[in-house]
């Protein structure tokens, strides 16, 4: 396990937002940090059936395979049915481990729903972590419900896990972590593959007419850029009377503010100003436009990010 | 310049990096000449870059979200654990394993729990005096029945190509009663009540077994003996392992209690690590030399053997010789 007593800082520094997205913030030794979605139980309880449902698949295959050798004679038929025994026995302890070690972190099922494993930190897990989280899969599974409470006559020892255990773990974890996520220091992150949005194309040419007329003075701050692109990618979504009511407690004071008509479309002048903002820039406007870069200090000015310099050499 | 002009700049790189990454995703990065490497690098550096300037771009909500999911998904891929290592695993089992069982206090009070109630349990079973019917209650009549008639011959009769499934049988179950025991040890009372149960019954079943009125014990002894070292060990050594993670939570010498079950639970690896092998060399033996026809004395010599073989193991390789763990 990782290095022992800091690196979970990382994990429980999270700022209101993140608790309310269950997301975690991880740094990297690129020294950025990003974000990962965390699983919760039920996200996870899909890909843990999958994984049972392929250690059945195997061991029902194989057992129709070692029936059909063991016509051969008992002497033969033996030594097969101890390999079998021995590997189901590693199945039923060990599937996970060893998927979680050799596919970094995923098993088949978390592969199919796009799961992956890593310590709190964001790092890989190691080999014991795997072993250990593994193992404890027994305690999450529990308590056992006797079948004999809804079949009569079935033997006491019949039992379904429940699986309480491990959800009560994952609800008082602020990473949803179970019990045996709590032994082996690890979280289950859901791994996306997010497509790129870009920005979007307005077809209302007068958005683009709009904008001129926007005071080149004004000053769009970084919440106020969020804000548009966020309600510009969603608007297509909105029926026009929609659009105007979201729109409007953004753009009213707006209208007031530039002096404009007071019957300017209120979805229209933020387009027009998604558009200054984000796509065209003005006429007189050269290069860098510092308005872009916010509150941010005038270091940061080059567009060329630092370390990306090397690429331009490679190939 | 305007986000729009710096994504559709920006873009290709994404892209090259996004198809990199599903490539050694899939295929794994050992087969990847190494410019390509080196690429796959440079390009997650420069998106570590953008990402952390997105603030300052003003990226759009959704960009930043798709170069957070793009630096995890590279992040994985350039980041990987490594597990077949043998050699660690070596040192584990033979250096770390022993010098934790030497000095662990719970394996030791659990060895004393298991031995001394097993013992307990053999003089009452063996003893009608000191507390009648004591077997019967302990092993029930049936259990006691089933034992006689198991053993009423000598344990050479079986089928030689039955010896394999038996073995398997063996390693799967009794592995399986070691780990829940480990496992169920961190809540204490179940793992306890697993030991407690465990060395009762066997004890009674030797007891009983040793009584001069069973004709039945000569032929049991012949088939236990062998195994038996190893066997007994492992289920001790299992217990003690899990009672460890259990008292971790109560004592917790400083740590946060999460914190010192963790430590506990890395220490504990090694101890069941070892329990396992133990479990598999049992099952071995009592699938192979326990019922076969060879003479009592050289099954009594296989476990002469095998206890000098734990004794060197625990002692001679468990015996405090400094290092990290001296001052724990």
């Amino acid at each position: 396990m990782a290095p022992r007593s800091d690196t979970r800082q990382s994990g429980t520094h999270q700022s209101g937002t993140e608790e309310l997205d269950a997301t975690i913030r991880i740094a990297t030794p690129e020294n950025i940090a990003f974000q990962y979605q965390l699983a919760g139980p039920f996200r996870r309880l899909p890909a843990f059936l999958i994984d049972l449902a392929i250690r059945m698949g195997v061991l029902f295959l194989m057992a129709m395979v070692v029936g059909m050798l063991g016509l051969l004679g008992p002497n033969v038929a033996s030594p097969i049915w101890m390999v079998f025994i021995i590997i189901y026995f590693g199945l039923e302890w060990f599937y996970g481990t060893l998927f979680e070690a050799l596919w970094n972190g995923q098993t088949p099922g978390k592969w199919l729903l796009g799961l992956r494993v890593l310590t709190t930190s964001g790092q890989p897990i190691n080999g014991l972590q795997a072993v250990v989280r593994n193992l404890f899969r027994l305690l999450d599974l529990m308590p056992p419900l006797p079948l004999a409470a809804f079949i009569a006559g079935a033997p006491i020892v019949a039992t379904l896990p429940t699986g309480l255990v491990g959800l009560m773990s994952c609800l008082m974890s602020p990473r949803y972590q179970r019990l045996g996520d709590w032994l082996s220091d690890t979280i289950v992150v859901i791994e996306e593959k997010a497509w790129l949005p870009g920005t979007v194309k307005l077809e209302d040419q007068r958005a683009a007419q709009l904008a001129t007329y926007i005071p080149p003075t004004f000053v769009v701050n970084r919440t106020l850029a969020q804000a548009l692109a966020t309600y510009v990618e969603r608007r297509p979504y909105f029926s026009l009377a929609r659009r105007r009511e979201i729109a409007k407690h953004l753009a009213e004071p707006l209208v007031a503010k530039f002096g404009f008509p007071a019957d300017t479309g209120y979805d229209l002048l933020l387009c027009a100003l998604y558009h200054r903002t984000f796509i065209e820039a003005q006429p007189g406007e050269v290069g860098g436009d510092h308005r872009a870069f916010g509150s941010q200090p005038q270091a940061y000015g080059s567009i060329q990010p630092p370390q990306a310099e090397g690429i331009y050499f490679v190939k | 310049m305007k986000v729009a002009a710096l994504l559709a700049e920006r873009q290709v790189r994404w892209t090259e990096l996004e198809m990199l990454c599903a490539r050694i995703e899939s295929t794994g990065s050992s087969g990847l000449p190494p410019e390509t490497l080196t690429r796959f690098a440079t390009l997650y550096r420069a998106v570590c870059a953008d990402l952390a300037l997105a603030d300052a771009y003003q990226l759009p909500p959704g960009t930043v979200h798709y170069l957070h999911a793009l630096v995890g998904r590279c992040h994985n891929q350039l980041y990987r654990g490594k597990f077949f290592d043998f050699e660690a695993w070596g040192r584990v089992l033979l250096i770390d394993a022993p010098q934790t069982v030497f000095n662990d206090r719970c394996v030791q009070l659990v060895f004393v729990l298991f031995w001394g109630v097993f013992l307990l349990s053999a003089y009452l079973a063996a003893t009608p005096s000191a507390w009648p019917q004591y077997a019967e209650e302990a092993i029930t009549r049936e259990q006691i029945t089933t034992l006689e008639t198991n053993f009423k011959n000598p344990p050479h009769g079986r089928d030689p190509s039955e010896n394999y499934v038996m073995a398997g049988y063996y390693i799967q179950h009794n592995t399986s009663i070691g780990l829940q025991c480990f496992v169920t040890g961190l809540f204490i009372v179940p793992g306890l009540g697993t030991l407690v149960f465990n060395a009762s019954f066997l004890g009674a079943c030797f007891g009983y077994m040793a009584r001069p009125d069973v004709p039945e014990g000569i032929n049991f002894y012949e088939f236990v003996t062998a195994h038996g070292p190893f066997e007994l060990t492992a289920i001790v050594l299992s217990a003690g392992a899990g009672l460890r993670l259990g008292i971790s939570v109560l004592f917790t010498r400083g740590w946060t209690r999460l914190s010192s079950l963790q430590l506990a639970a890395q220490d504990a690896m090694p101890v069941m690590g070892s329990a396992m092998v133990l479990f598999f060399l049992a099952a071995l033996v009592e699938g192979f030399v326990s019922p076969s026809n060879l003479p009592y004395a050289a099954k009594a010599t296989v476990a002469i053997l095998s206890s000098l073989l734990l004794l060197i193991y625990f002692v001679v390789l468990g015996f405090p010789r400094g290092g990290i763990r001296a001052t724990r």
